[in-house]
């Protein structure tokens, strides 16, 4: 047992919002243990953030902790665990609802009602509840998560961040003393992101619940954390403080460390600070004792917004372009103008990040580049010809081997340039969340690999959804192939910190019209939501990387 | 940006979305049962018309109209079917000639009346489903049946769910077909079928799952909450218990007052034209005048 959880445990076992004590599962015919030895409190009141890679075990943890597992997936459990003093193994997830509260990555599949109120009111009517202590309860809780406007909506109507804070509504409705979320960001744009970290916060704070988070970017949830546990191959790796987790990750794995961590580790700089706030404040300290002025960027662009005019780029062909492009669709309510007259270019061999709010129009300009939806007014073309890898790569996988899916040389060579080996009768459905976007994108790109059948454009709609910073680090490297293979690469993303590892260009739309379009360290430097936490950090107009950060910091000091 | 079905439920502040299951069904319920089974054409085409009102009564003026292109199409569909398969009748209209598998077809008014009887049912019991499918909340059939028979409400629970998440998925799985590369292996209607039952099939284990989660299994809910009464439920009940009364009569009554066979023949008295102008004024039970209050 990791000495921290050693002594948390002793003695006050009782009070404990939950508890594992040697904790192993394994699912229903895998060979594969995904928790093993686990052994964890958690006090009333804690804010924890469950850290680790793709397949780690955070989500088998989480449903042992609501008596998902075994209840509900079955397979071979040992040790114990207990929720609020009870055994999941003697109580299933029903009986567990009053004392802890669970919310899945994908909001889709988490709402069975028809409105929001019905919704909210739901488990409450399961327990029992009187109708007058139900409807104060819907109504507190509509207030505490700031949705009391939504009661009345039909569940369909609902954007994915408002449907997430709705799955978390139900989730707090019955009070629960503890809560657990398996990457309830990974879906949202970084200011819905952001906004529910800190409504975790606030009702953390306020109401005293209990708060466990997965999380994949971390960055955003660390300076809201009291307490990290670091999941490695179904084992706890690490269970501390944030600002212990960070020195562990960077000495142990340094791909779960945050991006303001690793550019203090590699500026010598102590001690590690968690948090944009936490850094300043570090810096700031730093900074007190000289009286030199703060050094100024030198890649600085000369004035900040600066957009790209068609000019710096003349000279290359053309792989995209817009032209006052109004795009109209009809959500069942009457028509809605998502796109509002978008002019945009992007030449060939150019990589472009395509960010902005939860319903500004990204997916919508990429779906009517690929000809998916006509517009009511304006032209867009891809005159090279476009290959697109829409949202969920599972809707380009209906076949059972990969083989069958991509058969011939043609086949072969999609694959190899996505970089993908697999064995061609593995079933797609098994594949990792990395694998199965590169064979999506090889089966996108099949036949398109050669001379002139290269697509000018190739655009990926949301590829990051719950990868690790390992799988984004494979996409960077196939975004670059693509694109010097002569493609323009366009990708639709939430990640900031992804945009400024791939990109090179950024438009940011904003109710369906292009707000900034520029080099991405001007975009990615020039605001508070869309920048990198090292644009955050040391608000150096043009600095956006770890490593832009960390020159930046040794040439300070 | 998700598009909603014309017949999807829409929550509104209108009289049959506030009032209580049972006095709704029974009203929309009376009018189904004489759509569906009478043979008067008038009493068909005013009921209808009298179901089509209540549906634009309380803002349902969209799946009406969906209703009814879906019903005239299905109707037409069925005169020309009927036309050609039912050679009974004596007006004959047109020869044929001969047909593969048909045989000798024959065109008689007949054939064409007795098509239109029954396109004229399906034009009234589309239009009565879509009212209630888009102004009937699901979540209160669910309620009402979940004390009833637990399992049955968990199906149910599950089709309500999972059938507009299948229409989704298969919207987008055909959409990914056309943007496969011209070297992947196509994909045919079979295979998307075979995908989307595969993933439909995952989505229903974590809808479970949440059921599972809200305390689906808990025996605590009871009939002893029963949800507060509406105070339009009393035009519901008076509105359901006259036309109930008036379908049975009518089914009763009515059956023998349009005749298709041998020929066409239809004695027209005073209770088939009462009975069908009761049914159109009906519809207007659902309506309201205003909805704000009136300042002293």
């Amino acid at each position: 047992m990791n000495p921290v959880t050693a002594e948390r445990s002793a003695g006050r076992r009782a009070g404990l919002a939950l508890e594992f004590e040697g904790l192993g599962y394994r699912y229903s015919g895998s060979e594969v243990a995904a928790l093993a030895e686990v052994s964890l409190a958690i006090e009333p009141g804690e804010f924890i953030v469950l850290a680790g890679g793709s397949g780690s075990g955070k989500t088998s943890l989480l449903r042992a902790g609501c008596g998902l597992i075994p209840h509900f997936h079955g397979g071979e459990i040992a040790g114990a665990a207990r929720v609020g003093g009870r055994s999941i193994l003697e109580s299933g997830p029903g009986e567990l609802a009053d004392v802890v509260g669970y919310v899945a990555q994908d909001p889709e599949t988490q709402i069975v009602s028809t409105t929001v109120a019905a919704e909210l009111d739901l488990p409450l009517r399961f327990r029992g509840d009187h109708p007058a202590e139900r409807a104060r309860a819907v109504e507190e809780v509509a207030l505490a998560l700031g949705i009391p406007h939504l009661l009345p909506r039909t569940v369909t109507t609902l954007s994915g961040g408002e449907l997430q804070r709705v799955a978390l509504a139900v989730a707090l409705v019955t009070r629960p003393p503890l809560i657990l979320l398996d990457e309830p960001t990974s879906q949202l744009d970084p200011v819905s992101g952001d906004e529910l970290i800190w409504l975790l916060r606030r009702l953390n704070e306020e109401w005293g619940v209990a708060v466990v988070l997965a999380e994949h970017r971390l960055e955003r949830c660390l300076p809201a954390a009291d307490r990290v546990v670091a999941m490695d191959e179904g084992r706890i790796g690490f269970d501390g403080t944030p600002r212990d987790f960070l020195a562990w990750a960077i000495a142990n794995k340094p791909e779960l460390a945050t991006p303001s961590a690793l550019m203090f580790a590699g500026s010598d700089i102590e001690p590690l600070p968690v948090g944009v706030r936490d850094a300043r404040q570090i810096l700031r300290a730093r900074d007190s004792g000289g009286d030199q002025p703060p050094n100024r960027w030198p890649d600085a662009p000369g004035k900040r917004g600066r957009g790209l005019d068609s000019g710096s780029r003349a000279g290359s062909s053309v792989a995209l372009e817009a032209k006052r492009l109004w795009v109209e669709l009809d959500p069942g309510d009457g028509p809605v103008d998502v796109l509002r007259g978008i002019d945009l270019e992007v030449q060939a061999g150019e990589r472009v990040a395509l960010m902005g709010r939860n319903g500004a129009g990204k997916s919508t300009l990429l779906r009517a580049a690929a000809g998916l939806i006509d517009p009511v007014s304006g032209r867009i073309r891809a005159p090279g010809g476009i290959a697109l890898l829409t949202q969920n790569p599972g809707d380009f996988l209906v076949r059972e081997r990969v083989g069958d899916e991509l058969s011939g040389p043609a086949g072969e060579a999609a694959l190899g340039a996505v970089g993908l080996d697999v064995s061609p009768d593995r079933d797609p459905r098994d594949l990792s969340g990395g694998e199965r976007q590169r064979l999506a994108l090889a089966i996108a790109l099949a036949g398109r690999m050669e001379g002139e059948a290269v697509p000018g454009l190739v655009c990926l709609d949301e590829p990051t959804r719950g990868m690790d910073r390992g799988l984004k680090g494979h996409l960077t490297e196939l975004a670059g192939r693509l694109s010097g293979q002569g493609a323009a690469v366009v990708i639709s993303t939430h990640d900031v910190e992804f945009a400024v590892s791939f990109a090179d260009r950024v438009v940011l739309l904003g109710d369906g019209e292009v707000v900034a379009d520029a080099e991405m360290p001007t975009v990615l430097s020039g605001g508070w939501y869309f920048a990198s936490e090292a644009a955050r950090v040391l608000d150096q107009p043009g600095l956006v990387s770890v490593e832009q950060g960390i020159e930046f910091l040794k040439r300070e000091t | 940006m998700k598009k909603l079905s014309p017949i999807a439920f829409v929550p509104r502040r209108e009289t049959v979305q506030s009032a209580s299951l049972a006095p709704v069904a029974l009203y929309l319920g009376a009018y189904l049962l004489v759509c569906f089974f009478s043979s008067d054409p008038l009493v068909l085409v005013f009921a209808t018309a009298g179901a089509a009102l209540a549906g634009y009564g309380c803002g349902a003026g969209r799946a009406v109209n969906f209703s009814l292109k879906l019903g005239a199409f299905l109707a037409l569909t069925m005169v020309i079917v009927n036309a050609l398969v039912t050679s009974r009748g004596a007006t004959v209209l047109a020869r044929l000639g001969d047909w593969p598998l048909l045989g000798q077809v024959e065109v008689t008014a007949e054939a064409i009346a007795a098509g239109m009887l029954i396109g004229l049912r399906v034009i009234g019991t589309m239009v009565v489903i879509g009212v209630w499918s888009a102004c009937v909340d699901p979540d209160r059939i669910l309620q009402a049946v979940h004390g009833i028979a637990r399992r049955s409400a968990l199906t149910a629970t599950l089709i309500s769910r999972l059938v507009p998440l299948a229409a989704t998925d298969y919207a987008r799985i055909g959409e990914a077909a056309e943007l496969r590369g011209p070297a992947a292996s196509p994909v045919s209607r079979g295979a998307m079928v075979h995908r989307l039952l595969a993933g439909s099939l995952d989505r229903a284990v974590d809808v479970a799952a949440t059921l599972e989660l809200r305390g689906y299994g808990l025996s605590a809910e009871s009939t002893r909450f029963r949800p507060a009464p509406s105070r339009f439920d009393r035009r519901f009940w008076i509105g359901g218990l006259l036309l109930t009364l008036l379908a049975f009569f009518e089914l009763l009554a009515g059956s023998g007052r349009f005749v298709t066979y041998p020929g066409i023949s239809y004695p027209v008295g005073a209770e088939g034209p009462l009975a069908a102008l009761t049914f159109l004024l009906c519809g207007f039970v659902t309506w309201r005048r205003g909805g704000r209050g009136v300042r002293r």
